[in-house]
């Protein structure tokens, strides 16, 4: 066999396994994130909707996203699996369960706008719905044989694919199922419902980070070149100074040096340069991080401002930074890295507007469809199930007892209050 | 002879017409604490006799440095001479005859029960002296908070010298050993942040204060601490910060230009509080109702708490290290 044939899949399938170890990261940050009465609920929720997520996947997602374009979508390869077949130079089996891992990863985003509120049952529609109506067809757009990927889209690892669309999934939601109580005064002033435990998300942050390295170094689909390692080296650049324009931009305007807003710092970076991290010089991705964690900062004001209650901050760190890391090869894309890896060279590279014209493009039209699309179907859930949001008592008691029927932390709640007499 | 109800609506109608000057504020404050304390004393009086012996009651906190604004909370104590323990027990007595008169007056109780009806701030003379000696040999942070707080203290009723002995017990006890000076210093370091780099107000950001400055933590804390450690370093015992400003000699000229801007801070506590109508609130400074001017004057204000504060530091270190 052809090693080199041998090697690409060995590497496929060890990104494969930190993408889905990226689910742990996702565990940690979102139960680090909300209060302890939900910890139980929103770390195993994220296993059954995996669970969900990867059935979807290989019945119908596969084919919608690979299958043979019938324009929208694609249309062949239900129920995907054998052992034969080879595809991009991989086992067809190594890359099914590759890109299966980013589509669960886009349904773990989504569901951040769900968090501390949203029934159980409405997670278990929702995932099937988004992960066979919603996701693919995005990623049919651009990484499939779709019209964006045509037009020469720049979207190397999915800040378009993956955290746009799983993000505005999550605006859809958090739209829909309004404010958790208490996180609004009658005055309009936000109360400030924090996280239970700093270390989790921290923790979370991290194995995140660590897992990013197979997330957009797997997407190289290859290990001929080694360009994995330039994937790698400005991902860890951008990550870095995410964490660093987060801390200092919240210290200088807040006076604190605000913990939450630095982590959110590092996977805003993180985000921005998964569609840009083949396509730019290392300048570029200081730059594009350096933004990302300024952004972040300001947008996660804006959307508490405006009412729009982003229990995890999904809205800024997977949405706005998936806009402007999109974006950004517009501007950052070098002519020898486009020449490579697809498009145009970007803005400063004298590439004109073109290429920052398609990745517009991308962003609004993917973007469009994935929160008109998740609306739809969640207003339609919120009709049909009669409602998506647990009642007022069972938020206030915790979704880890309304809805699993035991405590996450049995020992850190309050005593049942003895009946009668 | 009036009662606490009657006392409380005589402060309702009176606090409105002094609450713009500082001065008279306290000087009503003063008027009022007193008659409190006098109806106390007759209450106990009633059941359980005349004091048997020499005592006198302080008021500590920002009572103790005449600095009340329009609503303060409670805090102080009590100081006897003599051993016998039916002594204690009598002024427990007083201490929680007079911490409930305080309350239904409109002086809510202190969270951190320094109250002359809690066994800690109620001593003979020998304990307390004994006491004050104990928390600057402990001169852990806790020890040198509660010394802090007795010595920011006044005697409203009673026998002004008992407390003056006290506070003399301090002095040389803090000149044997200078570097509990600069313990003193660090136990009230930590000043909450005001101004930003771009020389921004920082008003809270979340919850129910949002938009407010807390004008005690992030302003009044670094003038008051700082003038508390010249004082204890020069030994001048009045309570007041204003006081303090003027007993400085006029080897501290650096320092006493601070003076106008204490002055002004306290006015202007008042000017911005008039309508608060409660203890939890009137630390807060809407930010935003604030004109530019007031708020460059307030920025000015924060600065130099700061500057002071560090200026004190560097006078204490300089004299420790001779």
């Amino acid at each position: 066999m052809d090693p080199i044939f041998l090697m690409n899949n060995v590497w496929i399938i060890i990104c494969f396994t930190l993408v889905l170890l990226m689910q742990g990261g996702f565990i940690l940050l979102e139960a680090g994130s909300t209060r302890m009465k939900n910890a139980g609920h929103i770390a195993g929720k994220t296993i059954f909707t995996v669970g969900a997520a990867s059935l979807v996947f290989w019945a119908v997602g596969y084919g919608f996203i690979y299958g043979e374009s019938i324009g929208i979508v694609g249309f062949s390869d239900f129920f995907y699996g054998d052992f034969t077949s080879v595809v991009d130079g991989l086992a067809g089996s190594v890359d099914f369960i590759f890109q299966l891992a980013f589509a669960a990863i886009a349904l773990t985003i989504a569901f951040g706008g769900f968090a501390e509120r949203g029934k159980l049952s409405a997670y278990v529609v929702f995932a099937i719905l988004f992960s066979a109506f919603v996701y693919p067809v995005v990623a049919h757009w651009i990484w499939g044989d779709g019209w964006l990927g045509g037009l020469g889209k720049q979207d190397f690892a999915g800040s378009t694919v993956v955290h746009l669309t799983g993000a505005m999934a999550a605006l859809a939601a958090t739209i829909i199922l309004k404010p958790r109580i208490g996180k609004y005064n009658k005055d309009g002033s936000a109360n400030d419902l924090a996280g239970h435990n700093q270390v989790y998300t921290a923790l979370g942050v991290l194995i995140l980070w660590v897992g990013w390295f197979g997330f957009n170094g797997g997407s190289t689909l290859e290990v001929d070149g080694a360009f994995f390692g330039y994937v790698a080296l400005t991902t860890q650049l951008a990550a870095a100074a995410g964490a660093v324009a987060a801390m200092f931009i919240v210290w200088a305007v807040s006076g604190k040096a605000d913990i939450p807003t630095t982590l959110n710092g590092a996977l805003a970076g993180l985000v921005a340069i998964t569609a840009s991290t083949a396509f730019v010089a290392p300048w570029a991705a200081v730059i594009i991080g350096l933004v990302a964690g300024f952004i972040v900062y300001f947008s996660m004001k804006l959307f508490d401002r405006s009412k729009i209650d982003d229990p995890i901050f999904a809205l800024s760190v997977h949405g706005i930074a998936g806009i402007w890391g999109t974006l950004s090869t517009g501007f950052f894309a070098t002519p020898e890295l486009a020449a490579m890896n697809g498009g145009l060279p970007g803005l400063l590279y004298g590439g004109g507007l073109t290429q920052l014209g398609v990745q517009t493009l991308g962003v609004v039209a993917s973007g469009l469809y994935a929160f008109i699309a998740s609306y739809i179907i969640l207003k339609i859930m919120d009709k049909v199930m009669g409602g998506i949001r647990v009642t007022e008592e069972e938020e206030i008691i915790g979704l880890d007892l309304s809805e699993h029927g035991s405590y996450g932390y049995p020992e850190s709640m309050p005593e049942e209050k003895k009946q009668g007499a | 002879m009036e009662n606490y109800q009657q006392l409380k609506e005589w402060r309702e109608e009176k606090i409105k017409s002094v609450s713009s000057d500082h001065y008279e504020l306290n000087r009503f404050h003063d008027v009022l604490m007193k008659k409190i304390v006098q109806i106390a004393l007759k209450e106990v009086e009633s059941e359980w006799g005349k004091p048997p012996t020499h005592f006198a009651f302080f008021v500590m906190g920002s009572a103790g440095r005449s600095e009340q604004s329009v609503w303060s909370d409670q805090d102080h104590g009590i100081v006897y001479d003599g051993e016998n323990v039916t002594f204690k027990d009598y002024f427990l007595k007083v201490g929680e005859e007079i911490t409930k008169g305080f309350a239904v007056t409109g002086y809510e109780k202190c969270d951190g029960n320094v109250m002359a009806s809690n066994p800690y701030w109620c001593k003979s003379t020998l304990q307390w002296e004994k006491q004050i000696l104990e928390w600057l040999d402990e001169a852990d942070w806790e020890a040198l908070r509660y010394f802090s707080t007795f010595f920011d203290s006044r005697v409203l009723v009673g026998d002004a010298n008992i407390l003056l002995n006290l506070k003399q017990v301090a002095f040389s006890k803090l000149a044997e050993i200078p570097s509990l000076y600069q313990r003193l210093y660090e136990n009230v370091g930590y000043i909450k942040k005001g101004l930003g780099i771009f020389g921004q107000l920082l008003p809270e950001e979340k919850g129910t204060d949002a938009g407010t400055i807390n004008i005690k933590q992030t302003i009044f804390f670094p003038y008051v601490n700082s003038l508390r450690l010249l004082a204890l370093l020069e030994k001048i015992p009045e309570a007041s910060t204003l006081e303090r400003f003027q007993r400085l000699s006029e080897e501290y000229k650096t320092i006493k230009k601070y003076q106008a801007d204490f002055l002004k801070l306290l006015n202007y506590r008042l000017y911005f509080q008039k309508e608060t109508v409660s203890y939890q609130k009137v630390h807060l400074l809407q930010v935003k109702s604030m004109s530019s001017r007031e708020k460059a004057s307030l920025k000015e204000l924060i600065k130099n708490g700061r500057k002071l504060f560090k200026e004190t530091k560097e006078i204490i270190d300089q004299r420790c290290s001779r």
